[in-house]
């Protein structure tokens, strides 16, 4: 559970009850969430600061402390990272804890012998808990060297098929997180990584658990949180977060070096989420909303909180969702090493895309009605179309009747050298050719090919379209 | 200014009126129709160069035909002339003198069409359909780029019926853009090549891809000093990369958005991710635009790193855009490009191009 060192509990959010690692993650996480301006989107340090700013700056008054829970949007009350929370609020907090350990523990033994009696394994689901409330007990010393037994336990089979293969042993969930809390501290996010599983409610994650996706991108960052860099970008984690699937979707799993902030992509390109970067105009509205539906109900766990990670990508953040599905598909799916999948589907996103070999107009060029027009004996074919459809379209043409005699081919000696290119048009274009001994072949794919010059007088062009 | 239930004319092309009800979903935008549209999906639009007077648009369809209009100051646009193939037109180019336009087609060749003359000849051969046609001009030769789906890339003068040069790709040509002296070519399998123009074109580069799907379209964006310095790269994954082929540090300058995309904040139905169909850049400001199957366009600005504006959702996806050579005028074209397969093809469906006054909708945001 906590690391039981700063007061006895783990730094928590009073206006939202969420839990974080660090104490600079927490208020950072206040800044963006609860302090600062809905109008110029500055990040001010406290709830009076904020209503101040918004009075002197915007001539605009405000209710309450944004995004907070209800019982907690006291304007007026100054409080600062765990500073200034009323001593009855902490008391509550940890007498909620508590509660929340022993049930967990009880679960846990609960489970285990249910494990125990079953003959045959119930599955994932069945699994996750046990393995998963291990850790959690277990936490505080589990927290950094806790990279390593937490990917066992966050990776149950079940729920994440076809992303085992891709990251060492944690799906990346990651890039679903930030966006859904942005200020969220990876060490948050750990945490709550081995809460999915879980049904209940894990200690601390009140509402956080579906909504929760394993953090593995920012595992890296977990070890590194005291370090000021990630707290710095937290405003830009849900951009620089959301695009994170895709680097580290190709990296394994831990790019330390990389954390969030610095995240450097192992593709070519650095990524980050345009939409959801955009934070002063037109506002990426999945990410943020997302991001603030989350943090307003955080004590009622999302309906999806029993299954697996899918739906917890959803409800954080729909194109992260979708990015992480999609390429997670990809990778599960595809064996070759281009993703040659066909339509990625997934619980949270669909290509829309027949197939991904074959370009579209590929497929399109197929179909008989776009074979092009072999201007054999189907002078009058090739006539017909586009003279049907000219003449009914484009009346007020100048000087381009249907039948267009301009249309010519010079070239006609020269052109026959690449013959070999028009093999596809032979049959259909040579016997009635005959006469017309190379140069017909080449013009295949040329409408007036009769008229190539060879033969003019042959093959008026009057008849052509 | 009251905007609602008042006659204030608002809008181009459409009645104008605000607060009326009838919002045919084939034009959202109230956007001006070209007249006489083809009577199959377009597949490409081309708009004249600044080195002839006025706006002339070029349009290749899927109906074997292209199509050019004038397109006059007051919004009006003219028919002005056609020219076909034996098969679909993919792709067409101007010259850069404003007097020829170049078709390629599905049925292997590329044709030079003389406007003045309305005449056209044959210039190119493949062995496979010519997916991309481009106007290369240098200081020392001018050409014509095919590029096709038989996995070459081919120039040529177009007095000469054999090639300048031919050279091979790893894939089957999807896409291409060039702005002298770079040009970039996307293939199947996400191959991705740069080509340098200058004395005669060779390869540059093999860029591993920024994206993780089928490559789709690709357009080149140049610097302050109108150098081609990167480009953007859109997947069928509803997907941008903006990608700078020499950047300062390639971690952070290149980056992927996404967009084309259904339903961000509903988490209850799964996201629909459409294909990017097209990328164009304005002239001028340099912001971009995409245009995707789930028939809206987007501007974005690539520096600030924002979307700009995002459209109504048409009826159709849209499968074609470009600018006008100053920037002015927007011109997308609605209908189907079967990215839902062939059951979702209507023949009798209405196909549709529309011009939307870009002057002050691309303009960068300033950054924060």
């Amino acid at each position: 559970m906590g690391r039981k060192k700063k007061k006895q509990m783990k730094p928590w959010c009073w206006y939202c009850n969420r839990d974080f690692d660090d104490e600079k993650i927490l208020i950072q996480h206040q800044k963006a969430k609860h302090f600062k301006c809905h109008i110029c989107h500055k990040k001010l340090y406290t709830g009076p600061g904020l209503a101040i700013h918004c009075m002197q700056v915007h001539k605009e008054t405000i209710d309450g402390v944004p995004n907070a829970i209800p019982g907690r949007t006291d304007i007026e009350l100054e409080i600062y990272g765990m500073e200034g929370i009323p001593e009855k609020d902490m008391e509550e907090r940890r007498r909620v804890l508590e509660q929340k350990t022993q049930e967990n523990q009880k679960k846990k033994q609960q489970d285990d012998s249910d494990e125990d009696d079953d003959d045959e394994e119930p599955g994932p689901s069945f699994q996750q808990p046990a393995t998963t409330i291990q850790p959690q007990a277990a936490y505080a010393p589990m927290t950094q060297p806790g990279m390593a037994p937490v990917p066992a336990p966050g990776m149950p089979p079940g729920s994440y098929s076809g992303m085992p293969p891709m990251m060492p042993g944690v799906p990346p969930m990651m890039p679903g997180m930030p966006p859904v809390m942005p200020g969220m501290p990876p060490g948050m996010m750990a945490m709550s990584r081995m809460m999915p599983p879980t049904h209940g409610m894990p200690p601390m994650m009140p509402g956080m658990p579906p909504g929760i996706p394993p953090p593995m991108g920012h595992h890296p960052g977990i070890p590194h949180m005291a370090q000021a860099p990630p707290a710095a970008t937290r405003p830009a984690v849900p951009a620089t977060t959301v695009s994170t699937p895709q680097p580290s979707i190709s990296k394994p799993l831990f790019p330390s070096a990389g954390q969030m902030g610095t995240r450097a992509p192992s593709t070519s390109s650095g990524s980050s989420s345009l939409d959801s970067l955009s934070a002063s105009s037109k506002p990426l509205s999945q990410v943020q909303q997302a991001a603030s539906g989350v943090a307003v109900s955080s004590t009622a766990p999302p309906s999806a909180a029993p299954k697996p990670t899918f739906p917890a990508y959803t409800q954080s953040s729909a194109t992260a969702a979708a990015n992480t599905s999609s390429a997670v598909a990809k990778p599960g799916t595809s064996v070759t090493s281009k993703p040659a999948t066909l339509t990625t589907t997934s619980a949270t996103s669909k290509l829309i895309h027949p197939d991904e070999d074959v370009s579209l107009e590929e497929l399109r060029a197929q179909l008989p009605r776009y074979q092009c027009k072999i201007p054999s004996s189907g002078q009058a074919h090739i006539t017909s179309p586009p003279v049907a459809a000219m003449g009914g379209v484009m009346p007020p043409q100048q000087g381009v009747p249907a039948q267009q005699p301009g249309v010519r081919h010079p070239m006609q000696g020269p052109y026959g050298a690449p013959p070999q290119g028009v093999p596809g048009y032979v049959p259909g274009g040579m016997p009635p050719y005959g006469q017309a001994p190379p140069m017909v072949p080449p013009y295949q794919a040329a409408p007036p090919r009769p008229a190539i010059g060879m033969r003019p007088p042959v093959m008026s062009p009057g008849g052509r379209y | 200014m009251s905007l609602f239930g008042t006659n204030t004319g608002f809008g181009s092309g459409g009645t104008g009126v605000f607060g009326t009800t009838t919002t045919d979903s084939h034009n959202p935008m109230k956007d001006v129709e070209v007249t006489s549209p083809p009577d199959d999906s377009i597949s490409c639009l081309a708009f004249s160069p600044p080195t002839m007077p006025g706006n002339f648009l070029i349009g290749g369809s899927w109906a074997n035909d292209v199509r050019c209009w004038e397109v006059q100051d007051n919004g009006q646009t003219v028919p002005k002339a056609q020219q076909m193939h034996t098969g679909p037109v993919l792709d067409v180019c101007w010259s850069d003198d404003g007097s020829k336009v170049f078709t390629a087609s599905c049925d292997k060749t590329a044709k030079m069409w003389d406007l003045n003359s309305n005449q056209t000849i044959q210039i190119a051969q493949h062995e496979g359909p010519i997916r991309t046609i481009h106007w290369i001009k240098a200081p020392n030769y001018s050409c014509v780029m095919t590029g096709s789906w038989d996995k070459t890339l081919k120039f040529w003068d177009t007095r000469s019926p054999n090639p300048m040069m031919s050279l091979q790709m790893p894939e089957r040509c999807y896409c291409a853009d060039v702005v002298y002296p770079m040009a970039v070519v996307a293939t199947a399998e996400r191959g991705l090549i740069v080509y340098q123009l200058e004395n005669q074109p060779s390869e540059f580069r093999r860029i591993e891809s920024p994206l993780k799907h089928q490559h789709r379209c690709v357009a080149i964006f140049k610097d302050k000093q109108s150098k081609p310095t990167g480009f953007a790269l859109g997947s069928i994954e509803g997907r941008v990369a903006i990608h700078y082929i020499n950047p300062p540090n390639p971690a952070k300058d290149n980056f992927t958005f996404k967009c084309h995309r259904s339903n961000g904040t509903n988490t209850a139905t799964p996201q629909d991710i459409y294909a990017v169909n097209a990328i164009s850049f304005h002239p001028v400001h340099g912001t971009l635009a995409t245009v995707g199957s789930d028939g809206r366009f987007s501007f974005w600005d690539k520096d600030a790193r924002t979307k700009l504006k995002t459209s109504e959702q048409l009826d159709q996806p849209i499968t074609a855009c470009c600018f006008n050579n100053n920037g002015n005028i927007f011109a997308y074209a609605s209908s189907y490009d079967w990215s839902k397969g062939h059951e979702y093809y209507n023949p009798q469906k209405k196909n549709y191009i529309f011009l939307r006054n870009a002057a002050e909708e691309l303009k960068p945001r300033n950054k924060k």
